[in-house]
């Protein structure tokens, strides 16, 4: 069994208003050393079969739902792990 | 220690005979505390000699369901007495039924229903999940009468946004992160099932800072053939349990709404607080509907406080008949629950069907197209018994009325003494008043709830037709209340108004509740709807201190001798108690959530001033009444009396007002509240974004001038009314021999009022607007 | 045709809830509008007097809410499901100049399905734009004025003037249109060349203004576009709330009238549809 985690996060120069209001809300709470605050998103989806395989197919996954290639890059990350 | 009292059953699962056969008084009380019934020894007495009258020990099953089922939350033992004493009867025979909701006649063919209810304890340990599922739960509740909702309310109360973190008990959390996650909560959840949130109203006071109030209320319309009960209708009846899965979520919800918060209560208490899924509940709200619309259900019934237990025991006893479950069938989150964690879960999004064998292919049909899991699981039998059974074994059996009858407390076991009220308005220098007028205009709990009430969709359905923000678009006003056109073939709406003020209540219990009521009629007559229903959600602290009963006896006796006069019913409520912390109750807040009746909408009227040239009119008595009220608290005064009111009086006054409206008299209306006269004339001004020239030289003589502005009186509106109708309106008020006075016009950029010649305050309506609308926005960014 | 014969799909699953004032416009204007599940369409979980094909339909309408909860994207889990059946039947249904209209979460579904902005292409493989998170970070609702900028390729709105003004409600939280990075002139070039900027935000004046007005920091203040056919549209506020008089927010300050600013678009699309069948 393969745990695959897909990070999905805004590309460079698009505008993130949960990270901005986030960054806003730390300063008010007094975290000075706050320079600039992104969101990021991690799907874990867990799946079997080849190594191979799987990396294709979280691929289609990010294109066909996970992400919007106008604002959205992501990075994938697969590790094996024990059968539940 | 009661381990030895626990005996395990040699049985594959867990379940355990609970040897009360051999507890002492001592031994009753810990198992009540180790198994989280949250039981007196009374209780744990009675229920010992139930089972010593069987010849048998109870199941931990049995157990749990009774601690779910006599929980002060699910039948209110405290309160029975005083409620039927003083509410229950009021205007009875307009109530059509009062069961999850209450439901009252529309229109020929229509009925509408209320549901108004208390989320407190969940809320203040995790605002966001607390809020959420009290909605969610009051939605199922009105669905479960066989109505489609179509507004939701939602009263708030906390302590004050700028509260000091060094302040806060131990284990409290910050008034501005409840008030965000609550109001997030709502947000997520109302929005997502589309349904619109159509008014509420937000209360910041000290004594909220350690538990804060999260009230949810719902209405909804049908056809008077869909009324479904929530009950059997015979035996051979299928049970199909309809929605979510079951799961940990919420085990002990209801025992712990009736505990006091403490410290630890954090720690402890997570699990009772729940989750809800908005996206399982919109299909849900369909497929139930549906089926109701195609006469397929004999009963239906939501999961609330004490889950599938106290369904199945009210189905049951409201029709005097038994039922026999089968726990295997229920659809679970983790398999490997105890039965009686399966019991009396609270898992959200889950509702049950009475169905008629005949229809149950086509019920299980349109909850699979809505991908909504429906599972037969038991069915009624005609024995008055509640048998329960998990994988071939019985692990309950209760006689059905010893379950849901359960204890009533009366007065004498509920010692309530009245408290003692002294009020006296001392005298003390006038200050300022342009400073104070800003001051209170700006205070929170006067300014512009804007912030709120954007984040909520107000007219999703696409029948919201006065909005709770009236006036120029991009300026808007509070309004009194908002409508709602429930049909489309009809011009009769439903206005709904939210409102208590705690502050009366605080200082005197009973004419603060009479306040409440007094205010929420002149909300919705100010719009131009006639008062029809009231729901009630009453809360308030530990009912086990006599002056918090006392309290309770006070608000029910004000609240009955208000409706009564005016032939208004409690159609719907509930009551909190133990809201407290540290010792510190919250102040008496019963809750009301008024509904009232427009025959035709397009005679509705906003508070916005529309036309300049327009007289204004002041009509009702202002008299030296600002005990509890925004100007005393801004001064740091404790004294003043707290407005009085009188039904009959404002029975004449409605009667006027409405006709008034009615025939078209009337431009703009706003009832005078928190903040007298000077806060009125302002958002009304705000709204038309035009100013005011007002004299107070003609009423109420001898009073003086600040207390002329800020005076909380009952029972008075502002109103504008178009110029050429003056006479008409002029003759009506006198027809009724009412107090009404001329005090000014719409006119400029201004809002100048003056005493005669003097000149009190004279400001332009921009910067008014600015001290009004900012407050809440810079408080939460 | 006759406006009774025309059949008007609204399209619905979970979460979908603008459903019922999209249908009662249709239907106050003589039309047959029904209530359409996705899984009718792809046959899922339904009868056989439940099943229906996209081309019982001659208009689709996609309304307005949290399809699916809006988790993964606003509107993107609906889109994922019926691309994942129906693109090719969809692809021929607007090849064939049937409308097809999205309001708010039905605008988003639209984006996400690569039907719009479908400025040289019928449906794209993948999204090339995004209704992205409003500047705000909040979902608000509000009242908000929009200008009508088409010339006349948009079949939604022929009854609506070039430069006429309209309130239509928003209330959303994902309403900011994005295009592809660094393409955005090019791209707004093309849809202006297209004419299909259908609606831009603007102050009561009529003057483009930033927030409130613009209520989400949509670039180029775009509010509502529609293909280079013209027949797929897309709009964030609400038209359907507006059918009526009484529904606008400030019906009391000027007097009852019967009908709304937002009759108009289901009045443009039906028109068009009985001159065509």
């Amino acid at each position: 069994m393969f745990e695959v985690s897909i990070s999905i996060e805004l590309k460079k120069g698009i505008t993130d208003p949960e990270g901005e209001a986030t960054f806003k809300s730390l300063h008010l709470l007094g975290f000075e050393n706050v320079k600039s605050v992104r969101t990021e998103k991690v799907f874990k989806v867990l799946m079997e079969g080849e190594k191979e395989q799987i990396e294709k197919e979280a691929e289609e996954m990010c294109k066909k739902l996970l992400t919007n290639p106008v604002i959205h890059k992501y990075r994938i990350s697969i590790r094996e792990v024990e059968h539940d | 220690m009661i381990e030895r009292l626990l005996i395990r059953k040699n049985l594959p699962f867990q379940l355990y005979e609970v040897n009360l056969k051999e507890a002492g008084e001592e031994d009753l009380l810990n198992i009540s505390i180790n198994l989280g019934l949250s039981l007196s020894l009374d209780e744990m007495k009675k229920i010992k000699d139930y089972f010593m009258d069987k010849g048998r020990n109870p199941t931990d099953v049995e157990l749990q369901a009774l601690g779910q089922a006599w929980s002060e939350h699910c039948c209110y033992k405290s309160s029975k007495v005083p409620l039927k004493m003083y509410l229950f009867d009021v205007a009875k025979d307009r109530i059509v039924t009062r069961e999850d909701a209450g439901v009252m006649e529309f229109d020929e063919n229509h009925y509408y229903v209320v549901a108004l209810e208390s989320h407190n304890h969940p809320s203040a340990i995790e605002p966001y999940g607390g809020a959420s599922t009290g909605i969610g739960g009051v939605v199922r509740d009105v669905i479960c009468m066989g109505a489609q909702p179509i507004a939701l309310i939602d009263p708030l109360f906390f302590g004050p946004l700028d509260c000091k973190y060094e302040d806060l008990p131990k284990g409290v959390k910050h008034p501005r992160y409840l008030f965000k996650g609550v109001v997030d909560g709502i947000r997520d959840y109302g929005n997502r099932i589309g349904i619109p949130t159509l008014c509420g109203q937000v209360f910041f006071h000290e004594k909220y800072i350690g538990n804060c109030l999260v009230n949810v209320g719902c209405i909804g319309i049908m056809k008077k053939r869909n009324l479904v009960h929530s009950m059997i209708s015979k035996p051979g009846d299928i049970l199909v349990y309809v929605g979510g899965r079951t799961g940990r979520d919420g085990i002990h919800g209801v025992t712990f709404a009736s505990a006091e918060l403490t410290e630890e209560s954090e720690e402890k208490s997570r699990s009772a607080v729940q989750i809800g899924d908005p996206i399982m509940k919109e299909p849900l709200m369909h497929a139930t509907l549906e089926c109701v619309e195609k006469g397929l259900l004999e009963g239906l019934k939501d999961f609330g406080g004490g889950g599938l237990s106290c369904v199945c025991g009210e189905l049951a006893y409201n029709a005097g008949v038994g039922v026999e479950v089968n726990l295997d069938k229920i659809p679970l989150k983790e398999i490997d629950m105890a039965p009686w964690e399966i019991w009396i879960s609270e898992s959200q999004e889950r509702m049950m069907f009475v169905v008629d064998k005949k229809n149950l292919e086509e019920v299980l049909h349109i909850c699979k197209k809505w991908d909504v899991l429906a599972v037969p699981i038991g069915k009624a039998i005609g024995e008055k018994v509640i048998r329960v059974f998990y994988r071939g074994f019985k692990v309950l059996e209760l006689d059905v009325d010893f379950q849901v009858a359960g204890p009533v407390y009366d007065s004498c076991k509920r010692p309530h003494i009245p408290r003692r009220t002294e009020e006296k308005e001392e005298d003390f220098p006038m200050p300022n008043l342009e400073r104070a007028f800003l001051k209170v205009v700006s205070s929170p709990n006067v300014s512009s709830r804007e912030w709120i009430i954007r984040q909520y969709d107000h007219e999703v359905r696409g029948c919201t037709v006065i909005k709770p923000l009236q006036g120029i678009v991009g300026r808007e006003s509070h309004g009194d209340a908002a409508v709602i056109k429930p049909l489309e073939n009809s011009f009769k709406g439903i206005a709904v108004t939210a409102d208590v003020n705690p502050n009366f209540l605080d200082k005197n219990p009973y004419w603060g509740a009479c306040s409440a009521v007094d205010e929420v009629c002149r909300n919705l007559v100010a719009v131009g709807a006639k008062p029809d229903s009231i729901a009630d959600c009453l809360n308030f602290g530990n009912p086990e201190r006599s002056r918090v009963m006392g309290d309770f006896y006070e608000v029910c006796r004000g609240l009955s001798y208000m409706a009564r006069s005016l032939n208004i019913p409690f159609i719907s409520g509930n009551v909190s108690f133990y809201n407290e912390c540290n010792g510190i109750a919250v102040p008496p807040t019963p809750q009301l959530t008024a509904i009232g009746l427009i025959p035709d909408i397009r005679k509705c009227v906003t508070v916005d001033f529309k036309k300049e040239g327009n007289p204004i009119y002041l009509v009702g008595e202002t008299k030296r009444e600002l005990g509890g009220s925004e100007y005393y608290r801004l001064l740091k005064l404790e004294g003043g009396i707290v407005p009085r009111s009188n039904p009959n009086l404002l029975k004449r006054y409605m009667d006027a007002m409405l006709k008034a409206i009615w025939k078209g008299c009337i431009g703009a209306c706003h009832d005078l509240s928190e903040g007298g006269l000077a806060v009125c004339i302002a958002e009304m001004a705000i709204g038309g974004w035009v100013g005011a020239d007002v004299d107070i030289g003609n009423f109420s003589n001898g009073l003086r001038e600040d207390f002329k502005l800020f005076s909380e009186s009952n029972t008075r509106w502002l109103v504008e009314v178009k110029e050429e109708k003056e006479k008409e309106f002029e003759r009506l008020m006198k027809e009724k021999k009412l107090k009404f006075y001329r005090v000014g016009t719409v006119t400029g950029e201004r809002l100048i009022v003056r005493n005669g010649r003097k000149e009190l305050i004279d400001l332009d309506v921009d910067r008014i607007d600015k001290a009004w609308r900012r407050t809440i926005w810079n408080a939460m960014g | 045709m006759k406006r009774e014969d025309i059949r008007v799909a609204i399209l619905r699953i979970e979460g979908t809830n603008c459903e019922e004032e999209t249908f009662r416009a249709f239907a106050r204007l003589g039309v047959n509008p029904e209530y359409v599940h996705l899984k009718q369409l792809l046959g899922m979980d339904c009868r056989k007097n439940e099943r229906r094909d996209i081309f019982d339909f001659h208009c689709l309408v996609i309304p307005g809410g949290f399809s699916a909860g809006d988790y993964v994207r606003a509107g993107t889990i609906f889109a994922a499901r019926i691309k994942s059946k129906l693109s090719k039947e969809l692809k021929e249904f607007v090849i064939q100049e049937y409308p097809i209209m999205g309001i708010c979460n039905g605008f988003q579904v639209l984006i996400e399905l690569g039907l719009l902005p479908g400025i040289d292409e019928i449906i794209s493989d993948y999204p090339k734009a995004c209704l992205m998170t409003n500047d705000s970070n909040r979902f608000e609702c509000r009242p908000t004025y929009l200008k009508c900028e088409n010339r006349g390729k948009c079949v939604f709105t022929r009854k609506i003037k070039k430069g006429e003004i309209r309130l239509f409600p928003s209330a959303h939280a994902e309403g900011r249109l994005v295009l592809l990075f660094g393409k955005e002139k090019e791209m707004l070039k093309k849809m202006e060349e297209n004419d299909q900027i259908v609606f831009r935000y603007v102050d009561p004046d009529g003057n483009y203004a930033g927030y409130p007005w613009n209520p989400n920091g949509s670039v180029d203040n775009i509010a509502g576009i529609c293909n280079h056919i013209g027949n797929v549209f897309g709009i964030m506020p609400h038209p359907e709330r507006v059918f009526y008089g009484y529904q606008h927010p400030d019906w009391t300050r000027h007097g009852y009238r019967e009908f709304g600013d937002g009759r108009d678009i289901f009045e443009s699309v039906v028109d068009y549809l009985v001159r065509k069948l």
